[in-house]
């Protein structure tokens, strides 16, 4: 089976079909998976500055990680359970379209620039915890996962209009 | 939903030269309600550290809810002025959608209440440590969260 076939398969199984058709349903998860992006996006783009070394100088960098991070997940498992709803609701228009594949492509460079930074220079946070100057690899991560972030928004603005 | 008489006043707004020109660009809606996204999750990541942390979440870093909203005010204003200035295109660009929804007017009102709200009651509420913090706190959610809901809600109702 193709990746198309499955896809034609999910958005015509009858709950896919039923969210999609219905008045409210689709709607809804969209609002929803739209407000996962407050509880996500913005304690993530905080510890990205704090890696920047922009903001939230005078704390340590570990604190404010410890501190965001439980909010981006949080908000990751609402955007990924309210996404897969969505995807499979349209999932062909999303498989043909380019914006959706970019946003794919975005969230897997998002996710190994995480585990990056997580086993290398964050392991070695108490070197720099205290210093408003993060290490460069430190800043890399922080504005690579800002850019791919911001990406990911706008590829998934685009693919509701195209 | 609105009275007949916002009616010459949405058809002005909607002839505009911004309105007809966002209008007429067919990128230009959806770059600008991009940056309208963005900058309310800003606004409402930021409403939720400070209320929720009247409830006691990350109590450990900040010593006050207070202490956070200060710290996090530049970055909220800033998201309150993108969100105006990407908001008043989109509405000259669809004026006679906004006419015809209910969200919209709803919006504008909770808008309204939401800010004066902000500058009476929540600045001087959310500092005490009592049950009153948390009223203005549950409330301040509340508001912001609808005013988002209510604004996704305009292609639809």
């Amino acid at each position: 089976m193709t990746i198309l076939g499955i896809c034609e398969w999910l958005q015509n199984t009858p709950w896919a079909y039923g969210i999609k058709h219905s008045s409210w349903q689709f709607p809804l998860i969209e609002s929803i998976h739209s407000l996962g992006l407050s509880v996500m996006l913005w304690p993530a783009a905080l510890l990205d500055f704090r890696l920047l070394g922009v903001f939230m100088k005078k704390r340590p960098a570990s604190q404010v990680a410890a501190q965001f991070l439980p909010w981006v997940w949080t908000g990751f498992v609402v955007m990924v359970l309210t996404g897969s709803i969505l995807f499979a609701s349209e999932a062909v228009k999303c498989y043909n379209s380019p914006f959706f594949r970019t946003k794919l492509v975005l969230l897997v460079v998002a996710g190994l620039n995480a585990l990056v930074f997580h086993t290398t220079v964050f392991r070695d946070v108490a070197s720099w915890d205290e210093k408003p100057a993060t290490p460069w690899r430190a800043r890399l991560a922080g504005g690579c996962s800002l850019a791919v972030w911001i990406g990911v928004v706008v590829m998934g603005r685009a693919l509701a209009y195209a | 939903m609105l009275s007949e008489s916002f009616k010459p006043f949405f058809d002005w707004c909607g002839a505009t030269w911004l309105g007809t020109t966002v209008r007429d660009t067919v990128w230009a809606f959806p770059l600008i309600e991009t940056f309208h996204l963005l900058a309310l999750a800003v606004l409402l990541g930021t409403v939720l550290i400070v209320n929720l942390r009247v409830f006691g979440l990350g109590r450990r870093y900040y010593a006050s809810a207070g202490q956070i909203a200060r710290e996090l005010e530049p970055w909220m204003l800033t998201s309150v002025g993108v969100l105006i200035a990407s908001g008043i295109p989109m509405f000259l660009s669809e004026t006679d959608k906004c006419y015809e929804s209910v969200s919209f007017p709803i919006k504008i009102m909770l808008i309204v209440i939401g800010i004066v709200y902000q500058i009476t009651v929540q600045r001087r509420w959310i500092v005490r440590d009592d049950g009153k913090a948390k009223i203005a706190a549950c409330f301040s959610i509340l508001v912001w969260t609808t005013v988002g809901l209510a604004g996704k809600g305009i292609p639809y109702v």
